[in-house]
């Protein structure tokens, strides 16, 4: 599970920096879908950057299943927004994703059955020799992605993984999230600016205001396995909806 | 149907030079010039000399210094070119050095090199690669400086050990870059090659030339220069073979391969959700200029990445 307390993250000198993360604290229990909701220049990305390990937080504390962050930790990956830039088009798919496991301890066969697994599981098991640039925007993502579950994460980061597909590959791979999410028992945290994709994931959505401070927090308890059509029509999905647009609203 | 363009295409490609040959076997033929010989008698002396006697005397010789020299220079230009790409602080130190021996013209190089060297082997191999090290060193360093900034931010999230961050990331990234700078120099090597071989030489391609020329033996002369000509060509074709084997996923990004190269696999047939080639034009990569014309003017640029996507993940959000 993910413990974050009072992070907070300037860029420049305390004074006069820009500061990116006010003062934010969450927890993202065992196995539990967050969403974390917010526009543009929340501080979404900085606030991703600093519970991955790849920037330092100027004070606060971070804990990933219990230790704390200061360097990216071995039991989290992330799932970047812009896949064409985070896949290597020089390696096949399936060695993009076999690409990390070596240097986790993996032997060569838990290796091969691990991205065998994932690619399995984002129904990409049968291109496992194309190269990412080969494949549709919606599949280099679900690359992605299972590069990140070989990996065997305990919490898994996403940053808005599906803000560049069309809306109707956004909806499967929604559903292909859901599933994985059930099949590997992960800890899942969600960034994303649509509120209908954050309240048809989550079971808990944070909304985020500048400098990423949250200030609502909304629990979804939507019936699951969920719906595209009949979660979507629920009285209380459409209440949960204008609730958090209010909030980000205001 | 398919066929027939293909053949004539490729039939296309020996027009002119055949035409260039005739043109000049029937005009050589009744010129009776000393200094341009019948074309039978330059094809009748290169099969003399090029078949193969002189070949392991000239032309070996030749080519291994290229190779030596050039080998050298790609080894050099390549890594310190990827320490330079890397340290903006060892670039700023090495850029004026830098800046200066590149604009020294090699050739001018010649006589220290036999001071240093002695007329042998070595001074020619020394000229060959302080010529051509040059675009390989700025085309890696402008290669690594034009990396994706969050492949390696992938990278550290997954702890990808910095070694295998360098061969498995860096190097193949900046490859596209490493490859211009190396074409270029082939030419630059080929140039050095002759040149540094009539000065103070006792065999080779430039000395057999020159020789030729000093004994009024001007069909052999003539000879030489062809195959001259011959072993650039040859090289070149062998370079852009290598380079678009290895840098196979370059074009495929970038949507140059063609239909049948674009799906190599067999399970990669066309589906409703499979588009390589509007998917690959997403797929920019480093913004990387194909010309070779990379200057290592860095302290001014060198703050600014020059990748796009840093900014996103970099900059203060405001």
């Amino acid at each position: 599970m993910l413990e974050v307390s009072h992070l907070r993250k300037v860029y420049g000198s305390e004074e006069t920096g820009n500061v990116a993360v006010g003062d934010l604290s969450f927890v993202v229990g065992e196995k539990e879908f967050v969403c974390i909701l917010g526009s543009s220049g929340c501080g979404k990305t900085t606030m991703l950057r600093c519970l991955s390990g790849l920037a330092p937080a100027t004070s606060g504390q971070i804990l990933v299943e219990g230790n704390p962050v200061d360097g990216p930790p071995e039991d989290l990956a992330y799932v970047f927004q812009d896949y064409s830039r985070s896949l290597l088009p020089w390696m096949t798919v399936e060695r993009n994703v076999s690409f990390p496991l070596r240097y986790k301890g993996m032997s060569k066969q838990e290796a091969k059955s691990a991205t065998a697994d994932a690619l399995d599981a984002v129904g990409l098991g049968d291109r496992t020799k194309a190269f990412p640039w080969q494949l549709s925007g919606g599949m280099q993502q679900r690359v992605a992605i299972a590069r990140a579950l070989a990996y065997r994460p305990r919490v898994l980061l996403m940053d808005e993984p599906f803000a560049s597909v069309d809306a109707q590959t956004r909806s499967d791979l929604e559903d292909l999230l859901l599933g994985i999410w059930e099949r590997y028992a992960v800890t899942i945290l969600f960034v994303t600016h649509d509120i209908d994709e954050a309240v048809y994931l989550a079971d808990r959505v944070l909304v985020l205001k500048a400098p990423a401070t949250v200030t609502t927090v909304a629990e979804v308890d939507l019936p699951r396995p969920r719906d595209q059509i009949t979660t979507k029509a629920l009285p209380e999905f459409a209440r949960l909806r204008s609730e958090l647009l209010s909030a980000l609203r205001h | 149907m398919r066929t027939a363009p293909r053949v004539g295409n490729f039939l296309l490609q020996f027009l002119l030079p055949a035409a260039l040959l005739l043109g000049y076997g029937v005009w050589s033929a009744q010129a009776d010039s000393f200094y341009f010989p019948p074309l039978t008698e330059i094809g009748s002396t290169f099969a003399e000399t090029w078949l193969f006697e002189r070949v392991p005397v000239d032309l070996l010789p030749s080519v291994s210094r290229l190779a030596a020299g050039y080998g050298l220079a790609v080894v050099v230009g390549v890594t310190a070119g990827i320490a330079l790409g890397l340290s903006r602080r060892a670039r700023l130190t090495a850029e004026p050095v830098v800046e200066f021996l590149r604009a020294l013209p090699a050739p001018a190089l010649i006589p220290f090199a036999l001071l240093l060297f002695g007329t042998g082997t070595n001074s020619k191999v020394f000229i060959i690669a302080l010529g051509t090290v040059w675009p390989i060193l700025l085309n890696t360093i402008d290669g690594v400086r034009g990396l994706e900034s969050q492949q390696l931010d992938m990278a550290r999230s997954y702890r990808i050990p910095s070694r295998s961050v360098l061969l498995h990331i860096i190097l193949p990234a900046a490859s596209p870059r490493i490859f211009a700078g190396m074409r270029t120099s082939l030419s630059i090597g080929i140039i050095l090659m002759v040149i540094s071989e009539m000065v103070a030489s006792a065999n080779g391609l430039g000395y057999f030339i020159l020789q030729s020329q000093r004994g009024f033996e001007i069909p052999e002369m003539w000879t030489g220069i062809v195959v001259i000509g011959l072993l650039g060509f040859v090289l070149n074709w062998l370079f852009l073979r290598v380079e678009a084997r290895v840098l196979f996923w370059h074009r495929g990004a970038k949507g140059l391969l063609g239909e049948s190269a674009a799906a190599p696999t067999a399970d990669a047939a066309p589906t409703a959700d499979a588009a390589p080639t509007s998917a690959a034009a997403l797929t920019a990569d480093a913004p990387t200029p194909v010309a070779a014309t990379a200057d290592g003017r860095g302290p001014d640029t060198a703050t600014t990445p020059n990748v796009p996507s840093t900014a996103r993940s970099s900059r203060p959000v405001s």
